[in-house]
């Protein structure tokens, strides 16, 4: 497989192979730590996700953190979901996103407010990520979200997230409506059950569309259980949980676990996205161990 | 059928902390079928605010609270209205903000009004409707998205429904777009599924 460190936006056009990760901005007001993380990892991959307020827990803005990054050297996607924001602030946002040279954005529903740490704030959800991934792209045509002309309209690479079970028949579909509207690139759900994974390829691949699978090394056995019984779409076999629960350094059986799915399926998607729990600490092992 | 819930006891009394001559008025659509105002209902909590040393002058239950023609036709039920400084209406937010209409006397209510739902087999349905102003109800077989998934998505599911197939925000619940499925899918109608939903006009 060949990688080379590029532009993002290159590389997806020009269907070559990309490493995307995601950071979690800070709760609280200095960049700092993002940035030891982002550092952790520059040159390695080629943009690094941002997450909108994940869980629904609240954290510094993905676009304020997104420029901060920018300025450091990497190549930022902004997560943008649709629970915080009503089709007003999410326009504005956008278009202050591109006058900050912030074009990369990754589109999705957003975690309940329940999940978080605000129980009570109000669910806004006045857009779903269908209709938001529509007025973005009616936004590149020149006009609002009510049909009123934007002057110099802003240009985007979008993205969106699935699920891979194919089971997941309304997921599927609604996936398929995303992509009527141009999908850039669809970053997926951890995966761990890669002939679930290549399903998935198969079923949406009239698509077209980028696919960049998810990839979240697992810990330990505890973690596995965990993530099984608690995160929707995640598939973690009884060999794999076996596997990290017989071994003595679990942390480097993780890695090896992820090291064998991103080469079993690096053939036929066009990245890998990597979710590490916690910091980017084994990410540059991981890379070099699955041949980047 | 509006649904609502009897207030705790304690956040009454404390609303009614400056009036002593407490006249009770239920509800007998809603609120009575749903055990939070009906006869019962309102003599029970008669007994307690005697209990707490209210005064209570009297009550009156009419049809249905929301719909009422006037003072006096409230007061011909029961005279002893006109006695009263506050009124306690055991009721949903729609029949206590009429009942405030009527006249200058203090109003509260006794009930929390959570949704707009029904009642079927003697189950009570929570959210069956969110007046939204546009009914696109026919489109997902007769379950309304907007009122009964979290996150009002017209679309199709979020990722954060489960595998067995509950909803993200409470395990105890399905996934409304499970069930919107499993309805089109009965009816040999999930072509249905394939129409993009604009977002709505919100009031
Ligand atoms: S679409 Fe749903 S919320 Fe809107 S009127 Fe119909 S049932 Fe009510
Ligand atoms: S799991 Fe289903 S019902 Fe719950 S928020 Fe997601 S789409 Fe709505």
């Amino acid at each position: 497989m060949i990688y080379m460190q590029g532009s993002f936006v290159d590389k997806i056009r020009s269907r070559n192979f990309v490493i995307t990760a995601e950071i979690t901005p800070p709760k609280g007001s200095n960049p700092f730590n993002a940035i030891e993380d982002a550092a952790l990892i520059r040159n390695l991959v080629d943009a690094i996700n941002i997450t909108d307020n994940n869980r629904g827990v609240m954290r510094m803005s993905p676009i304020s953190l997104g420029k901060v990054l920018q300025q450091q050297g990497y190549e930022p996607i902004i997560q943008m979901t649709c629970r915080d924001r009503n089709r007003l602030a999410l326009q504005s946002d956008l278009l202050g996103a591109a006058a900050l040279g912030l074009k990369n954005f990754c589109i999705m529903t957003g975690d309940h407010v329940s999940c978080g740490d605000h129980l009570g704030a109000k669910s806004v959800y006045d857009l779903d990520s269908v209709q938001l991934i529509s007025m973005i792209r009616k936004m590149e045509s020149g006009f609002d979200f009510s049909g009123n002309k934007l002057e110099d309209p802003p240009e985007f690479i979008l993205g969106a997230v699935s699920n891979i079970n194919p089971l997941k028949k309304g997921q599927m579909l609604k996936l398929r409506k995303k992509a009527t509207f141009g999908l850039d690139f669809i970053q997926t759900q951890a995966v761990y059950d890669t002939e679930m994974f290549k399903n998935f390829c198969k079923l949406i691949g009239d698509l077209e569309t980028p696919i960049i699978a998810g990839i979240i090394p697992l810990k330990s056995a505890r973690m596995a259980r965990f993530m099984n019984a608690n995160i929707p779409g995640i598939h973690i076999d009884g060999e794999i949980i076996d596997r990290l629960d017989m071994s003595k350094d679990p942390i480097q059986e993780g890695l090896d676990i992820s090291c064998e799915i991103i080469k079993d399926i690096s053939d036929i998607c066009q990245g890998i996205h990597l979710m590490p729990v916690g910091q980017h600490l084994n990410t540059q092992k991981l890379l070099k161990q699955a041949g980047f | 059928m509006i649904i609502s819930e009897d207030k705790p006891i304690a956040e009454i009394l404390e609303s009614i902390e400056n009036h002593s001559s407490i006249f009770i008025v239920g509800c007998n659509t809603c609120a009575a079928k749903l055990h939070v105002g009906g006869e019962q209902e309102i003599l029970s909590m008669k007994s307690v605010l005697e209990n707490s040393g209210k005064k209570v002058v009297g009550w009156a239950l009419p049809t249905a609270a929301c719909s009422i023609r006037s003072w006096d036709h409230l007061a011909e039920k029961d005279r002893s209205i006109n006695k009263a400084d506050a009124l306690l209406v055991m009721a949903c937010g729609s029949g206590a903000s009429v009942i405030s209409k009527l006249g200058t006397i203090d109003v509260f209510p006794s009930n929390n009004t959570v949704s707009l739902g029904g009642s079927y087999k003697g189950e009570v349905l929570p959210d069956q409707c969110k007046m939204c102003g546009n009914c696109t109800l026919f489109y997902f077989g007769g379950i309304c998205p907007y009122s009964q998934c979290p996150k009002k998505l017209l679309n199709g599911p979020c990722g954060g429904c489960s595998d067995d197939g509950a909803c993200e925000t409470d395990n105890d619940k399905e996934c409304v777009w499970e069930l919107i499925y499993k309805k089109l899918d009965e009816k040999n109608s999930l072509y249905l599924l394939e129409r993009i939903f604009e977002p709505k006009v919100n009031k």
